[in-house]
């Protein structure tokens, strides 16, 4: 738990507690004067960055239990609002805590509304904290810091009235159900111990008559009086108090009890009867709070900062585990990788023990296997113009007036070039279509251009046409060849060009010829 | 929250970005660093898987090798396989040239290239080349050629593929005699395979 200053303030002075480790640890009290207030002030320059919880002891102070109609967020805070400037006009230190549902049909809101009446009993002591940038985190009223006795106390009366002996009078609080109701700080004198158990069971009655006009409480209920009694003097107290008014149950809490049942040493109570309820402050800070928001300015930006810095160290944290896991992956996939390695080492090094044993090879199994392999298939593959021939030479002895002059053949990606054929790929080829390159990916297959003549011509081209035609019929004919084309005829019958000759000429003695260009292309060896 | 209360927070502010960044740099590096060693692991996986499986088949090798040495050094002596054998090559044709009876024959080899058709044969780690001869010779009749060619392709002083033959018939003015008929022009592509000097290749 964080560290706190303490600050209870009291027209007699100001007492400071330092709170460190669920305890107070430290504890002074300064006087209501200039030499208690430079005191105060020097004090506090020891703290830096210290949260500030104030309680007040006041006669000042008023409480009033209200019911307002039921509303929630910001309506009830308006209302709650209106209400507070209704009720304390001249006082900043004023605040309402929700306390529950009314039973009846409208279920009400209860809220007990709280003020310290008098500011200036704490303003100079505030000026110097603020002075010093300690922040301020609440301001309380004692009673409502005395809320938590009971339970601390294990008292389990259901009309419990606590009585508390203070510097600056008596102070009573009634609790009904372990819910504080009522308290009244007396300005009498309780000095003299023979006048002290008439004081005491005197203050009791008139608070006892107090809560009867209130209506809190009849007289005919059983009534709980617990005497705080720190300095172990009130025995005689609480033995006439019970003696007087047998309706009252007394009990009297001694310096040991109380120590013991708050859990604190008992020689911090030799410090101040405040420190009771310092160390309640300390312990939780209660719901009613005073301080309003210019007050308590320092105290939020000190919650940021330190949320932020929480925030810091849950990234940080979060981070490092992240981090850290990814480290402790990061290891083990390195060890797993090393042991692979050495696993794959130990593997290399008895193959390569194996492989002492091999024949001498100038490469590896693979590449003389391919090597052999890929050889055998380029002798298989030998391609010759062999096949192309003698299919030429079949169709030669069906069409013997056909005399071949020329022959060309390929075996490529592409066919034998043929003037007025263009070349064209093997494979599916569109007419008209541009030449394509020469292409490894195509299939390779052989294509012949085949230039002859029809001898003997006597100038009856129709005849030479006809023979040229069936010397490409026959070709085409072949199973093994996929395309036979002429592509160039003696007689070029062509609207587009201009033709010329004469029919006079003695057929017998005729000096034309009858060329012809054939392009024959073979389908691919399987 | 207004300007004074950012002024009062600005150094948790920088403290706080300060631990987002020093914590998101250290996740993203530690990240980087694990999935690096996650690919490492990967790798490291993959090369004892090739190890395993070449030691498993370390008696297949042996078989292949045994099975395929004689035919590669018999490659290796013929020429196809290491540097192009080019006198072998002229060897060859002069052989042929005998054995098939011709007037002599006209040589022109062309620098080496990379052969066009390896792919055909999916080479892997072999390198394929070509070197393309082109011939002119004339011959006393057509089947010549196809004798020729087949004569020197059993003068094994190389493998290589026919590409192109073109043949003309000389006009000899109808006189019959022992002479040319015929001229021929041929490509042909001499090929050579370099077996690469990869990491399983052994030492003579």
């Amino acid at each position: 738990m964080a560290d706190k200053l303490l600050i209870g303030v009291s027209t007699q002075g100001a007492i400071v507690a330092f709170w460190h480790g669920r305890r107070i640890v430290e504890c002074q009290t300064f006087a209501d004067d200039a030499g208690g207030r430079a005191g105060f002030k020097q004090h506090l320059a020891q703290f830096s960055n210290v949260p500030v919880h104030i309680m007040v002891d006041a006669v000042e102070e008023d409480y009033r239990f209200e019911t307002l109609p039921h509303a929630t967020g910001g309506d009830r805070a308006d209302m709650v609002g209106r209400k507070l400037k209704q009720h304390y006009r001249n006082t900043p230190y004023m605040a309402a805590s929700f306390l529950g549902r009314e039973s009846g049909k409208r279920r009400d809101d209860r809220f007990l509304f709280a003020a310290l009446t008098n500011p200036e009993l704490i303003g100079d002591w505030l000026q110097e904290i603020v002075a010093r940038e300690l922040p301020v985190a609440g301001i309380h009223l004692l009673p409502t810091v005395s809320e938590a006795l009971p339970d601390k106390l294990d008292v389990k009366a259901t009309n419990l009235l606590l009585v508390a002996q203070h510097p600056n009078g008596l102070r009573l609080t009634f609790f009904r159900d372990r819910q504080f109701r009522l308290s009244r700080l007396t300005r009498g004198d309780s000095g003299r111990a023979e006048n002290r158990v008439r004081y005491f069971a005197e203050e009791i009655s008139n608070t006892r008559l107090y809560l009867h006009a209130l209506r809190t409480m009849t007289l005919d209920e059983q009534l709980a009086v617990v005497l705080i009694d720190r300095g172990d003097e009130l025995a005689e107290v609480a033995t006439g108090v019970t003696r007087e008014n047998p309706s009252l149950a007394c009990e009297r809490l001694g310096r040991k009890d109380l120590a013991a049942r708050l859990g604190f040493a008992e020689s911090l109570l030799d410090a101040s009867p405040y420190v009771i309820y310092l160390h309640l402050l300390g312990l939780k800070e209660p719901q009613t709070n005073l301080a309003p928001a210019n007050v308590t300015v320092g105290y939020r930006r000190y919650q940021a900062r330190r949320s932020i810095y929480a925030g810091c160290g849950v990234l940080a944290a979060a981070a490092a585990v992240w981090t850290g896991v990814n480290f402790y992956q990061m290891m083990m996939l390195r060890g797993e990788a090393e042991d692979a390695a050495r696993q794959a080492s130990q593997l290399a090094a008895q193959y390569s023990e194996i492989t002492r044993q091999f024949p001498q090879a100038p490469a590896s199994a693979e590449n003389l296997k391919k090597t052999v392999e890929i050889a055998q298939k380029l002798r298989d593959s030998l391609h010759t113009p062999q096949r192309m021939m003698t299919l030429v030479s079949r169709a030669l002895e069906a069409n013997p007036a056909v005399v071949i002059r020329e022959f060309g053949w390929k075996y490529g990606a592409t066919e034998i070039e043929a003037e007025g054929a263009g070349k064209r790929a093997a494979g599916a080829q569109p007419p008209g279509a541009p030449p394509p390159a020469e292409t490894p990916s195509a299939q390779r297959r052989e294509s012949a251009l085949i230039e002859g003549e029809i001898r003997p011509f006597r100038g009856d081209f129709r005849s030479a046409i006809v023979a040229i035609n069936g010397f490409a019929g026959r070709l085409s004919k072949e199973p093994e060849v996929a395309e036979a084309r002429v592509v160039k005829l003696p007689l070029d019958v062509d609207p587009s060009l201009s033709l010329s000759g004469n029919t006079l000429d003695n057929p017998e003695q005729a000096s034309g010829s009858a060329h012809f260009k054939l392009l024959v292309v073979l389908k691919p060896a399987t | 929250m207004n300007a004074a209360d950012l002024q009062a927070l600005r150094i948790p502010l920088i403290v706080l970005l300060a631990a987002l960044l020093a914590g998101a740099a250290a996740i993203y590096f530690t990240d980087r660093m694990t999935v690096a060693a996650r690919q490492q692991l990967v790798q490291q996986q993959n090369q004892l898987k090739e190890a395993r499986t070449r030691l498993q088949k370390s008696g297949e090798e042996k078989d292949v090798i045994v099975r395929f040495l004689d035919g590669f050094r018999q490659l290796e002596r013929s020429g196809f396989v290491g540097e192009e054998q080019r006198i072998n090559w002229l060897d060859a044709l002069r052989l042929a040239n005998q054995q098939a009876d011709l007037f002599g024959v006209d040589y022109q080899i062309a620098t080496q290239k990379r052969f066009q058709y390896a792919a055909e044969l999916n080479p892997g780690q072999i390198t394929l080349n070509q070197s393309v001869m082109r011939l002119r010779f004339r011959l006393l009749h057509e089947e010549d050629l196809v004798r020729f060619l087949n004569a020197l392709a059993r003068q094994g002083g190389g493998i290589f593929n026919v590409d192109l033959c073109l043949l003309r018939r000389i006009d000899t003015g109808g006189v019959i005699r022992y002479q040319p008929n015929v001229t021929a022009d041929c490509e042909l592509s001499w090929i050579t395979a370099k077996v690469g000097a990869g990491a399983e290749q052994k030492k003579p």
